[in-house]
């Protein structure tokens, strides 16, 4: 949204990803800046997710650098932990921690990797638990929440965290279309209130509405980027054109 | 002595010399008189299934009195005093005279008196006889103690005369409680109609379960009390295995794996001779239960390293994954998420363990630990009877039995907590008509004990499975 800003907060050069002899990214390149919201568009098998997930090493690149502030995450030396404290991920099946009631799933990781005492955490967990619609829900356990509510959860435990960037990974894939409306609305909110976000998702909508840029990926390789406007309403490439197409 | 006696009946010389030589000779020959009867025997009939040296109190036996008359002295009676507290009814109490080569029928009315048995012959016995009086049946004092014999004897004239003494005593070792249950059901009729049929005597005979069961208790202590310590050291060493055979690097990985496979492809028997008959030769001396335990301890271990990598593969990669992406370390998501998680699901194949455990106590018998079967075999083997046997199978049984029970209700109510949840939940509920799921806590749980069980083909398949993804997203706990 702040164009203003130009400080990147994600650089990604050249990332290269194989998963034995399946080369599944192949060159990758881009550039996050401060506060804004970057859709990924693309069909399944595209390399998105595996992009994303590359962005806090929960896939190890096979080449290229990825940089996160000014820490190189791919370099031997840096302490991922410390990185991964600071980017917040949201997953397609929410991974709630099904042994924790809402309010502790929030609570856990602050208080294990921020080391905030237990009453910080606490008043964390419940602001952030308010704020996804949830203050009546935090002593429930994930499996007396619907799909929707768990994703909020997990959404909630993300945020609690401060992180300079989120990634949501279609998270909202799994959810029957009506519980789709409360996550992404909690989304659009953290989008308008400047959150840096990197967002893998099928909703066209969503993209075409908070995205301030779009990238369109197939084959392990970006094939268009631009504003929503540019590529929903004037693709490029006839790959972007067919998929979009279809979707639409 | 007697040639004695009879110079003087025969030269009654009123010489000062000679009365002084008499009353010389007198002053020996009263203490003879006295002997005109000698106790030859005094004894009781060990009545000890399977000690043939032990007479015990309380429980019926047989106590012999034998004397031998003078030859110029007939006994008309006897008194026995039987050790004080003993009982004998006077129908059980049998006389037999023998003269020279004769066995006399004697006539002889005994009468007791407390633990007094008077026998009066009808007919004295005659001069040189012998007499001998069997208190069959008799009780003898439950507390024990060694008894010597007391009483008199009346020669034909009427005259009275103390027991002579005799060294012989008899020894009684008391009887506990049980013991003198066990006795008393053994005079019980229907005990004995029972015990008539051979196969309810070798393997159900009542009086042998009334002393076993006391007997096998203390055997059942130390069976417990070697699996309640050894279990729950098994299980951070457990642990320990299965994160080494789930490292990320070889080296301990192989490690891991060699002990599990090693431990598991042997049979805990020949585990225990190598420690039990292998350390000392080292010249390693150790308390026999310290060594069962440390042998438990170690081959259980390897077992549940394989229930919990089980369990801890069997949690979903996500959970991982969400705890990795907020910045928690391997060892904090191990604890705390996928640990946490795991428990539910291992509980029943760790009490399946546990059961495993505490039967397999009974191995250590051969190796000389005083446990339960120790004591069955110890029993059986004195009487020849398989009743302890079958007391120890029972022994067991209490134990194993409700922890059988619990598995299942365990495995039941997480099925329909999984099914509760299902119903209640409005978003990716599916069909609820299955009690076990795939993938609810219940199904795996259950899936996890049967390979633990049979070593089936589920284990394999998951293993392969988690292996393969573990592989491809090179996600293992030592990051």
């Amino acid at each position: 949204m702040s164009e203003s800003n130009n400080e990147i907060v994600v650089r990604i050069e050249d990332l290269h990803k194989s998963f034995d002899d399946n080369e599944v990214l192949r060159g990758i390149d881009l550039a996050v800046r401060r506060g804004e919201v970057v859709v990924i568009l693309g069909p399944s098998g595209s390399g998105k997710s595996t992009m994303l997930r590359c962005v806090n090493l929960l896939e190890k690149p096979t080449g290229g650098r990825i940089f996160f502030e000014d820490t190189e995450i791919t370099a031997k030396k840096t302490d991922i932990n410390v990185v991964r404290a600071k980017v917040g991920m949201v997953f397609q099946n929410f991974n709630l921690f099904p042994h924790l009631t809402a309010k502790k799933n929030v609570m856990l990781a602050q208080q294990k990797v921020l080391k905030r005492s237990r009453e910080e955490a606490e008043r964390v967990a419940v602001d952030q638990l308010t704020r996804v619609g949830l203050g009546d829900r935090i002593d429930y356990k994930p499996s007396e929440l619907s799909g929707g509510q768990q994703q909020r959860v997990a959404i909630a435990r993300a945020l609690a965290m401060d992180p300079h960037v989120m990634l949501f990974d279609e998270a909202t894939s799994a959810l029957d279309p009506e519980l789709v409306r409360d996550v992404l609305g909690v989304m659009k909110e953290l989008a308008k209130g400047g959150m840096t976000m990197m967002v893998v998702t099928h909703e066209m909508g969503f993209a075409r509405d908070v995205a301030d840029r779009v990238i369109f990926m197939d084959g392990g390789v970006i094939v268009e980027e631009g504003t929503p406007e540019a590529v929903f309403d004037n693709p490029q490439s006839d790959r972007t054109k067919d998929f979009l197409g279809h979707i639409s | 002595m007697r040639t004695a006696i009879q110079f003087l009946r025969k030269h009654t010389l009123s010489a000062v010399a000679i009365l002084f030589a008499a009353a010389l000779a007198l002053s020996f020959a009263l203490p003879v008189q006295a002997h005109a009867l000698d106790v030859e025997r005094w004894t009781a009939k060990p009545n000890k299934d399977g000690d043939s040296t032990t007479v015990l109190g309380a429980t019926a036996t047989r106590v012999t009195w034998q004397g031998q008359s003078a030859e110029d002295e007939s006994v008309a009676g006897v008194v026995i005093e039987l050790p004080e507290g003993s009982t004998v009814e006077a129908e059980n109490v049998k006389t037999t005279v023998l003269a020279g080569l004769d066995r006399l029928e004697a006539e002889a009315e005994a009468t007791v008196d407390g633990s007094s048995v008077t026998v009066a012959l009808s007919e004295p016995a005659p001069a040189g006889s012998l007499i001998m009086v069997e208190c069959n049946r008799t009780l003898l004092p439950a507390n024990g103690g060694t008894f010597g014999v007391a009483g008199s004897y009346t020669t034909a004239d009427g005259q009275q005369h103390e027991m002579p003494a005799t060294d012989q005593v008899i020894t009684v070792s008391s009887t506990s409680p049980t013991e003198q249950a066990s006795s008393w059901l053994g005079e019980q009729e229907w005990v004995k109609a029972w015990n008539s049929n051979k196969f309810l005597h070798l393997f159900f005979d009542p009086t042998l379960i009334v002393t076993s069961v006391p007997a096998l208790f203390s055997g059942w202590l130390m069976s417990l009390g070697l699996v309640i310590i050894s279990f729950p050291l098994a299980i951070p060493l457990g642990l320990i295995w299965s994160f080494l055979r789930m490292a990320k690097h070889r080296l301990p990985r192989a490690l891991g794996a060699t002990y599990i496979n090693i431990v598991r492809g042997t049979p805990l028997f020949l585990q225990l001779y190598i420690a039990f008959f292998g350390l000392p030769l080292m010249g390693v001396q150790m308390d026999p239960f310290m060594m069962g335990a440390i042998v438990l301890i170690m081959n259980s271990s390897a077992y549940l390293a394989e229930i919990f990598r089980a369990g801890i593969q069997s949690i979903n990669k996500g959970q991982s994954e969400a705890a990795r992406s907020l910045g928690m370390s391997g060892m904090q998501t191990m604890f705390f998420v996928i640990i946490p998680q795991t428990v539910r699901r291992v509980i029943p194949t760790m009490t399946s363990e546990f059961i495993l455990m505490y039967k397999d106590t009974s191995l250590l018998a051969a190796v000389g630990v005083m446990e339960l079967m120790m004591y069955a075999k110890t029993i059986t083997a004195a009487t020849g009877n398989v009743t302890p046997y079958i007391v120890a199978a029972g022994f067991y049984l209490i134990v194993t039995i409700p922890m059988t029970k619990f598995i299942n209700s365990m495995e039941a109510r997480m099925a329909h907590g999984h099914r509760k949840h299902k119903k209640s939940d409005g978003g990716s509920a599916g069909t609820a008509e299955a009690a076990f799921e795939p993938g609810s806590d219940a199904a795996v749980a259950r899936s996890i004990r049967m390979s633990e069980t049979f070593a089936g083909p589920t284990e394999a398949d998951a293993a392969a499975q988690i292996k393969k993804t573990a592989q491809r997203n090179g996600n293992h706990i030592s990051h």
